[in-house]
């Protein structure tokens, strides 16, 4: 703060530095950023996997797997099952399930949950999930594992999991008489996907349903009876109609508990006959599991004999020279990065994460995969459930011998192949450096105004003053000088009103409390929306571009509403360098939980941000011309409309054939489609991206579009 | 001369006949199967010893074991070790149930002044007798039940038995071969005769759940009271999974690794009880086939034990059942009381101990919770439920004791009332602590163990119920011994849960850091203190790197 409140810095060397070179240093920062971000593919930029905890002893067990009869047995009655009884039902065969795992003399439960649709016209769905709990021999059910498998249904536009099921009861089958576990088993079959997954986490780990929200309810489960904000008594003519939107999956109970679980497998296996196993680990929010858990993975997929991937980065193809591998390593880890700014898991393990489970799912794949032909896929020798169970015998007796829950090795990493990884240290330079762009704008901007500001003052002063204050700061100690500082501002505020902290303050307060609001808006919106018989998402999507046209119109009238006089340039710079700093801020934080999203977050806004400053009147064609781009690239970056344009373009990549009429509409109902999935995920899972778009980054973009649509006063 | 010696040899007649008279030994083992998987054997091992004054002269009680009763002024005893979880929703109840660990209760005689010093001493002295880690039990976890514990021998009425008692457990003790070796060596056989001949470390350590104790009491004597007698009962409890030995049907030799060799020459009574209740419903036979069957009808169920008496005459006995079909999918009738007991919650801030009740009986029990939280995992009162409710009227009475850190664990009973066919959850919350950074056990990550609550009930019906009447020594004493009520004292499962931890390598990596710098530190510092500076005169001939150097010098400058 000496350098800041230094009165003379005005005319200090860096000073003048800073205001000459902050353009291009600025520039240079963004362009930093994306060449270490490229670089990062790179061999010598990244590390080779290791194994951190010694305990897991991957591989070191004989493996004893003989289930392979038994699963091919379990495989072909399940499917004759489902054929036979539940061909056009959408529901799991709860009596096999339960008579095949009490057979196996394991001790079966069935868990019910039921979600409350929260928005729309109160649909409710069911569910039941079946698990199975192999007690170790000799412990007190202190610690757990689970293997589980989503219930497909045969009628599902989805991959079946019906091998991975029989392979789990084979598994279960061999693994019930063997002495060595330390650690129950849990063998867990879900229903409806993701949802029976949350629903039996919470229940596992005793979340109510009358604890409101799932972000509320993270601490709040041991308060019941906190009374909640009742809406209706406020407008009690509107009907608040499923007011209780807040319980919107209702848990359920379990009868059959173990202890605290340490990690957990997640199996999709459609048919036995795979080629391939895909390890997928992004979890919710871009939480992953932990390094060491991941690694153990694909090195006994190694020593099992079974090929093994990670996106773009196949086990069984090695690059030529280095340019293929850094190539290679950069998609890989681009694909990681893109898959994990909307925080949506991309399979059930990533639900365990937000409970402190390390998890993962393995995904069977054949030649010709939904996901995407892997090159030279065909010539792989196929796998059976003999090399599966082994490779699942592997792990979880690896798992087995871990003492200790998972602490060491990394949480916060990037994978560049399936052996090679990036660490938060060496990955977090290139967002550091884009909210340093930002800081060094900000810095600049201060220094301007500040230096203005003293001119302003020098001007209306007598002469005699200024070297006082000189005269003072120098031969005070820095934290006297916070006064001094203080004193020709509010001297300047007495005289011409240029500076009023508690005017912008409301302003800036007013932007944020709006956006708070429309994070709580979609249940209004489609309540309104079913009053016309509208589906709600369609009421939610035009609702949130209606609210998002009305304040784009209105928002840049709102800091004369709440001051009298018109908005000065120092005002306006200060609001612009808030702005800044908070949008480093929060990239910067968000980055340091799910880089990809703080990543996109800065390499989206930073451009703009570097560009955005407060409008002065009058100007020549050239800087109106310069003004009408900045607000362009404004409106375009609006969260709502980046996310329809971009999936507009997605659909233009996926359909290159159809007009340009069809791509609209099909991308705009692609981002109606989102958008209702990001609030129900909001809802239901607890998935940020709804609410930091609308809570943080919505009021950022207020306050840059009214930066650049308020002109003001040369100063 | 003739006639001293005589004499002599009279005299050891007699001391031998009366010390015969005043101790007397019994083995007994009963075996339950556990349908579907499982089957129970308990061993055990009593002593009563009549004169409780002179422990200094012992015949068959262990004198280690009543020199320490006697001069702690014990009055009652009991001391188990545990390994696994005694599953009582699919087990039923077993004879004496036990805490996962090491569990250590005691009364002291009304004499003791300082319970808490002798207490200490106690549990360090069985430390030593027992290879167990019980020095480690201290004031901050042990505490003095109220309602949950009662004496289970004679004690003198109008006496303030709840002040005298002390009650610790281990949950993290592991239990394996050290502590079972000295056990064995308090029988009066030991290891070489016997039903403890069976104790082969090698097969009873990989049960499902075994459990050995040690139960020290003063029984009556006679029906009025007068006189008092020292019962020492050794126990073993183990369970064994037919699927882990690879078959339904079991025999002496699959389950111990051996035969059993005849009874004890020492004991008075070698008895083998067998549950063949399930016999009916699940067929098998007995090889040999027993020496009686009874019938015994106790609180409304019926149970039949098939009865062998052992003779001590060394000839190897192979007991056995064989199931006559294998096709049998047998289904466990669920006991009256079961319970659950679970961690709420997740994360580093709260968490909550959730106790589930479930009460199967037509009518209702009264049972006594105790839960006993350490101190780092402090309970508060105040966010008690039961069934969610703050105020219940199932409570009927209440203790808390709150915690001091470092010093006290939390202690609270509950007296409630569980309505018929209804499950009661028992709620109570905690904030993680921070320990201070030695406080950490080894692997620190590995989480904390929550022990078990103590459920204490007096069960209306002798549905699974297995255990003696309170006034029994051996099973002979269960026949038709139908009372109003049960009692029973259930250990619930433990809990562990995960405290806030810090990076324990951090240290590792301030020590390479520092030896870093102390390593390059060390290297200038030594070149000073050892090399001389010279003065070298201007104009002396250099040598061809020297002129390369002086180069580079040049540029730099």
């Amino acid at each position: 703060m000496g350098l800041l409140s230094d009165p003379e810095y005005g005319s200090v060397k860096w000073v003048r530095v800073l205001k000459r070179v902050h353009g291009p240093l600025c520039f240079l920062c963004y362009l930093g950023a994306l060449v270490w971000f490229f670089m990062l593919g790179n061999k010598e930029f990244n590390n080779e996997t290791y194994f951190s905890e010694n305990a897991l002893l991957p591989g070191l067990v004989t493996n004893e797997f003989n289930g392979e009869h038994s699963a091919k047995q379990f495989y072909n009655e399940f499917m004759q099952e489902l054929e036979d009884k539940y061909n056009d039902v959408e529901e799991i065969p709860v009596p096999w399930l339960v008579g095949k795992m009490s057979q196996l003399h394991l001790e079966v439960y069935t868990h019910n949950f039921t979600l409350n649709y929260p928005l729309g016209q109160g649909q409710v769905y069911k569910g039941t999930n079946v698990y199975g709990i192999l007690r170790a021999p000799r412990t007190s059910s202190l610690e757990a594992l689970v293997v589980s498998a989503p219930f497909r249904a045969l009628e599902s536009h989805q991959k079946g999991t019906g091998a991975g099921i029989a392979l789990m009861l084979a598994f279960a089958k061999f693994a019930r008489p063997q002495k060595y576990w330390a650690k129950d088993i849990i063998f867990l079959i879900t229903e409806h996907e993701q949802l029976g997954m949350q629903a039996w986490l919470e229940a596992y780990h005793g979340l109510h349903n009358d604890a409101e929200t799932f972000h509320t309810s993270l601490g709040s489960f041991w308060k019941p009876g906190i009374p909640s904000l009742d809406l209706s008594s406020f407008m009690p003519g509107f009907e608040w109609a499923g007011g209780d939107y807040k319980k919107c999956l209702d848990p359920g109970t379990l009868k059959g508990r173990s202890g605290s679980i340490q990690a957990a497998i997640n199996l999709e296996f459609d048919t036995p006959k795979i080629k391939y196993i895909e390890v997928k680990i992004e979890g919710l929010n871009g939480q992953l599991p932990n390094l060491d858990l991941v690694n153990l993975v694909h090195k006994l997929c190694v020593k099992s004999g079974i090929h093994h991937s990670f996106r773009n980065s196949y086990s069984w193809i090695r690059g030529r020279n280095k340019m293929d591998d850094w190539m290679n390593g950069f998609w890989t880890m681009f694909d990681m990065v893109v898959s994990q700014i909307d925080g949506v898991p991309d399979g059930n393990h990533g639900l365990f994460h937000r409970f402190g489970i390390e998890a993962v799912t393995l995904e069977g794949r054949g030649p010709a995969d939904a996901a995407g032909p892997a090159p030279r896929a065909h010539s792989l020798s196929t796998a059976n459930f003999y090399r599966l169970g082994v490779a699942l015998e592997a792990i979880l007796r690896s798992l087995n011998n871990l003492l200790e829950r998972f602490h060491q090795s990394y949480f916060f990493y990037l994978l560049a192949a399936t052996n090679r990884f990036i660490s938060i240290g060496q990955y977090m330079p290139s967002l550091c450096l884009l909210c340093v762009a930002m800081l060094i704008r900000a810095l600049s901007l201060w220094v301007s105004i500040q230096q203005d500001g003293d001119e302003e003052t020098d001007k209306q002063d007598t002469k005699t003053k200024s070297p006082k204050i000189d005269k003072d700061s120098d031969s005070e100690v820095p934290g006297d000088e916070k006064v001094e500082e203080v004193k020709p501002r509010r001297k300047s505020v007495k005289d011409d009103s240029s500076m009023s902290v508690v005017n912008i303050g409301a302003n800036y307060l007013l932007v944020h409390l709006i956006g708070y609001a429309v994070m709580n808006s979609p249940i209004i919106l489609s309540q309104i929306g079913a009053r016309y018989n509208k589906p709600s998402e369609v009421s939610v999507y035009y609702g949130l571009i209606a609210v998002s046209i009305v304040l784009t119109i209105v928002t840049p009238f709102l800091p004369r509403v709440l001051r009298k006089g018109r908005i000065t340039y120092e005002e306006l710079s200060l609001v612009n360098i808030l702005l800044l700093i908070e949008l480093s801020t929060v990239c910067l934080s968000v980055g340091m939980q799910n880089f990809p999203l703080g990543l996109a977050i800065a390499v989206v806004y930073t451009p703009l941000a570097l560009m955005c400053s407060v409008v002065v009147k009058g100007g020549g064609k050239g800087r109106a011309l310069y003004l009408f781009f900045r607000r362009v690239l404004c409106l375009l970056v609006h969260p709502l409309l980046a996310v329809s344009l971009c999936m507009i373009l997605f659909s233009r990549v996926l359909f290159p054939e159809e007009g340009i009429l069809d791509m609209i509409s099909r991308g705009s109902d692609a981002a109606m489609q989102a958008t209702m999935f990001s609030i129900v995920d909001s809802m239901i899972y607890g998935n940020w991206l709804f609410n930091l778009t609308t809570a943080v980054i919505l009021p950022i973009w207020i306050l840059f579009w009214q930066i650049l649509t308020i002109k003001v006063e040369a100063p | 001369m003739e006639a001293i010696r005589k004499l002599f040899f009279c005299s050891i007649l007699i001391t031998v006949f009366r010390c015969v008279y005043c101790d007397d030994f019994k083995e007994e083992i009963f075996l339950k199967p556990l349908p579907p998987t499982h089957l129970y054997g308990y061993f055990q091992f009593v002593t009563l010893v009549n004169s409780e004054t002179s422990s200094f002269h012992s015949h068959l009680a262990p004198r280690s074991l009543t020199e320490v009763i006697s001069r702690f002024q014990v009055e009652e005893l009991h001391l188990t070790l545990t390994e696994g979880q005694w599953r009582h929703h699919q087990w039923g109840y077993p004879v004496l149930d036990a805490a996962p660990g090491a569990e250590l209760y005691a009364w002291f005689s009304p004499d003791v002044l300082d319970v808490d010093t002798q207490w200490k001493k106690l549990s360090s002295t069985l430390s030593g007798l027992f290879c167990a880690s019980l020095n480690f039990i201290d004031n901050f976890n042990t505490v003095t039940p109220q309602m949950a514990l009662w004496p289970m021998g004679a004690v003198k009425s109008g006496q303030n038995v709840t002040s005298q008692l002390r009650y610790a457990s281990l949950p993290r003790e592991i239990v394996c071969t050290e502590n079972l070796t000295p056990w064995k060596k308090l029988l009066p056989c030991e290891s070489s005769r016997g039903f403890s001949s069976l104790l082969n470390s090698r097969m009873i350590h990989n049960t499902n759940y075994h459990s050995i104790g040690v139960h020290v009491r003063k029984i009556c004597k006679s029906n009025d009271c007068s006189e008092t007698q020292l019962e020492i009962k050794q126990t073993v409890a183990l369970v064994y999974d037919y699927d882990i030995i690879n078959s339904n049907d079991w025999s002496f030799r699959k389950l111990f690794g051996q035969g059993l060799p005849g009874a004890c020459p020492l004991s008075s009574e070698s008895k083998i009880y067998i549950d063949v209740t399930s016999n009916d419903t699940q067929a098998y036979t007995l090889t040999p086939p027993p020496d009686s069957v009874i019938v015994s009808q106790r609180g409304g169920s019926d149970t039949k034990l098939a009865v062998y008496n052992i003779k001590a005459d060394g000839q190897m006995i192979n007991i056995g059942a064989k199931h006559n079909s294998k096709r049998d999918l047998p289904v466990s009738v669920p006991p009256p009381l079961h319970f659950n007991r679970y961690i709420l919650g997740y994360g580093k801030e709260f968490g909550g101990i959730v106790t589930e009740l479930t009460n199967n009986c037509w009518t209702s029990i009264n049972v006594v919770v105790l839960e006993n939280a350490p101190w780092w995992l402090p309970i508060q009162l105040s966010s008690l439920r039961v069934n969610g409710e703050a105020e219940s009227s199932l409570v009927l009475s209440q203790y808390y004791s709150p915690g001091r850190s470092r010093q006290k664990p939390y202690h609270l009973e509950l007296l409630i009332k569980l309505p018929p066919r209804s499950t009661t959850t028992v709620t109570i919350d905690f904030e993680f602590v921070f320990l201070k950074w030695q406080e950490y056990p080894p692997d620190a990550n590995h989480g904390f163990y929550v022990g078990s609550a103590l459920i204490s009930a007096n069960l209306p019906t002798a549905r699974n119920y297995t255990s003696l009447p309170i006034g029994g020594t051996t099973f002979d004493s269960i026949v038709n011994a139908s009372k109003q009520w049960y009692p029973i004292v259930f250990r619930t499962n433990g809990a562990m849960v995960s405290l806030p931890t810090p990076d324990f390598s951090m240290p590792y990596n301030v020590i390479c850091l520092a030896c870093t710098v102390v390593a390059l530190a060390f290297g200038p510092l030594h070149n000073i203190c050892t090399k001389e500076l010279v003065l070298k005169p201007l104009g002396t001939p250099v040598s061809l790197t020297q002129k390369l150097f002086n180069l580079f010098k040049k540029k730099k400058d």
